[in-house]
């Protein structure tokens, strides 16, 4: 290209088509992607229709990570912790006074993003490893403080509680009946996220994540945005602990350990930071990855784990959905 | 008439002072270029006209005291920076790096006209507005620039150096539609530049910082004329 035309003096270059269209293809691999999820659980056994499920769960709360992590560019290892108090909010309320379930789901949802409110507003003034630091205690100080107030939580014996049943009219089973709860929620999630990232917000948490500095300029609060999207964030992150309430039936201390902060993490970044099929990717990885890890070697599964990790991000440095991405782009289109 | 007036300017790096009591008054609708050495200043005085960094001394714009207040905040009082680097969102498309130029205007009709208004300026923006910014050429990404700080509507607009690493003829360009938008939009515009003669074509008043203090101030067309303060301040012939 001659430097006349850079300039746009007069030669107007010849208006170019994009290179691909996302737009068609993407819509037609979600419709097909929820036709599958529609039909999958009367073609599986309870047993894998239970596990779908909760990679439903684990898709809405990486949903809920990836707004933070991907898009905000901030860092969080105890986001276990606002999934534990989502889980904890739906047992007690359920437990105590007895709230019925779908009711439990706001209220995890508020709690959550209250709690994460607070701690976005120290998070504003950390940067990477110290917010990395900070998150983290909060994921180690929570087991041992849900542990101490036996009271309301029920200590490390934890609380056992009634699943939601399947209503007569349905004429499902119960694990399809979860398993059709989590896919609303994480449906209902994931279509409230994109609108969020595809407005002037998400341009927003875009514009600090790549330039703190040149989002400013460009007017956006930094405080106020970060802090909201740690809110966001955490309140995603405690709808998934609800929702893994319900399917379970029961909570412990030792469900919820720093472990579980990490893994979501890692899950995340091995799906993909900052895209919509990443926090999918991530939940089938934080569901079925530490099982198979365990199994190849019972002594040391972490040693696994962690190598899988790095294979999987020396073969897709930008995670399984950039992976996906590239091999998508290369099937040659129709003209 | 003083429109952004600026009276004893002091910044400092942690201990290092950079600008030593910066004196300096912009008319409304005028363009005044800021001109000196490497290492003088002139993007730090930007800097602290922005907010982006903490500065002591008086900065007013029309009345309103800019000194102390967040880059948010000035840029919501109408202040456009283009910066040192020009700050592109590389990853984002370069319709979404228009959008964020109207940040704070929190979009409507005017905003999609102005995005409309911008592509005409730039036409090659026009074609490449859902690639991402990251694929503009130098060019291309000044363009990106300066056309996402219009996008704000500025009452004034800073630009940092905007011939950096273009070929003349985009930098010449690039001036020409800095005037054309000063004249039609009344926009008051501080440039600083190390190439002087490009920014005196255009300005009407011209200041030289050195090391921290302004050293000359006048006319660009008395300061292109003396070829002695050239040779002695700018340290090459204008
Ligand atoms: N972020 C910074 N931290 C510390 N010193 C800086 C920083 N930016 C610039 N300086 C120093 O301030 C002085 C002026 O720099 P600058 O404003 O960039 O000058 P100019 O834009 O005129 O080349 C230089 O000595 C430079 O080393
Ligand atoms: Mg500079």
């Amino acid at each position: 290209m001659t430097q006349v035309e850079d300039a746009g003096v007069d030669a107007r270059p010849e208006r170019r088509r994009p290179r691909w269209t996302p737009t068609g293809r993407r819509r037609a691999a979600v419709a097909a992607l929820l036709a599958a999820a529609l039909y999958a659980p009367f073609q599986l056994v309870p047993f894998h229709v239970f596990q779908l499920t909760m990679v439903l769960v684990y898709a809405v709360a990486l949903l809920g990570l990836n707004l933070l992590v991907g898009h905000a560019g901030q860092i969080s290892l105890g986001h276990g912790a606002f999934f534990a108090v989502g889980a904890y909010t739906a047992a007690v309320l359920t437990h105590g006074p007895g709230l019925p379930y779908p009711l439990t789901l706001p209220a995890a949802a508020v709690v959550a993003f209250l709690l994460g409110l607070a701690f976005g507003v120290p998070a504003v003034r950390l940067r990477g490893l110290y917010l990395a630091l900070v998150t983290l205690a909060m994921a180690i100080f929570l087991v041992p403080l849900l542990k101490r107030f036996e009271g309301v939580t029920g200590g490390s014996m934890g609380l056992t509680l009634p699943k939601p049943g399947p209503p007569a009219w349905s004429g499902l089973a119960e694990d399809q009946w979860l398993y059709f709860l989590a896919l609303a929620v994480a449906v209902a999630s994931f279509a409230l996220v994109g609108s969020l990232l595809r407005s002037r917000v998400g341009r927003a948490l875009h514009a600090l994540r790549d330039d703190e500095g040149a989002a400013e300029v460009m007017g956006v609060r930094l405080p106020a945005y970060k802090t909201l999207a740690f809110a966001w964030s955490a309140m995603f992150a405690g709808v998934a602990g609800c929702v893994y309430t319900w399917v379970i039936g029961f909570v412990s201390p030792d469900s919820f350990t720093v472990n579980l902060s990490i893994t979501l993490l890692a899950g995340l970044v091995v799906g993909g930071l900052g895209s919509t099929a990443g926090p999918v990717l991530g939940a089938l990885f934080v569901m079925f990855v530490p099982s198979i890890a365990q199994d190849l070697n019972e002594a040391a599964p972490g040693v696994i784990l962690g190598l899988l990790i790095i294979a999987v991000m020396y073969v897709a440095p930008t995670g399984l959905a950039g992976l996906a991405g590239r091999l998508i782009r290369k099937i040659p289109r129709k003209e | 008439m003083s429109f952004l007036v600026v009276e004893g300017l002091v910044v400092g790096y942690g201990e290092a002072r950079v600008l030593h009591g910066v004196d300096l008054s912009v008319a409304e609708g005028e363009i005044c270029a800021i001109l000196g050495p490497n290492g003088a200043g002139k993007t730090t005085l930007l800097r602290a006209l922005s907010g982006m960094v903490r500065a002591r001394g008086v900065i007013r714009l029309g009345g309103t005291a800019l000194t102390g207040r967040p880059p948010d905040a000035v840029a919501r009082l109408g202040v456009a920076h283009v910066p040192e680097g020009r700050g592109t969102f590389m990853p984002l498309t370069v319709e979404e790096n228009l959008r964020l130029g109207a940040f704070v205007r929190r979009g409507g009709r005017e905003v999609e006209d102005d995005l409309d208004r911008v592509c005409s300026w730039f036409p090659p923006l026009r074609d490449r507005l859902g690639q991402v910014a990251g694929s503009l050429s130098g060019g291309e990404q000044q363009m990106l620039a300066l056309g996402r700080a219009l996008m704000l509507r500025p009452k004034v607009l800073l630009l940092d150096e905007p011939s950096l690493g273009l070929a003349p003829l985009v930098t010449r360009e690039l001036f020409r539609i800095v005037q054309a938008i000063n004249q039609e939009e009344r926009t008051t515009v501080v440039v600083v530049e190390q190439n002087a003669h490009l920014a005196l074509g255009v300005a009407r008043q011209a200041h030289v910082l050195e090391t921290g203090r302004i050293v000359l101030s006048g006319t660009a067309e008395r300061i292109r004329a003396d070829e002695q303060v050239a040779q002695s301040y700018l340290g090459y012939r204008v």
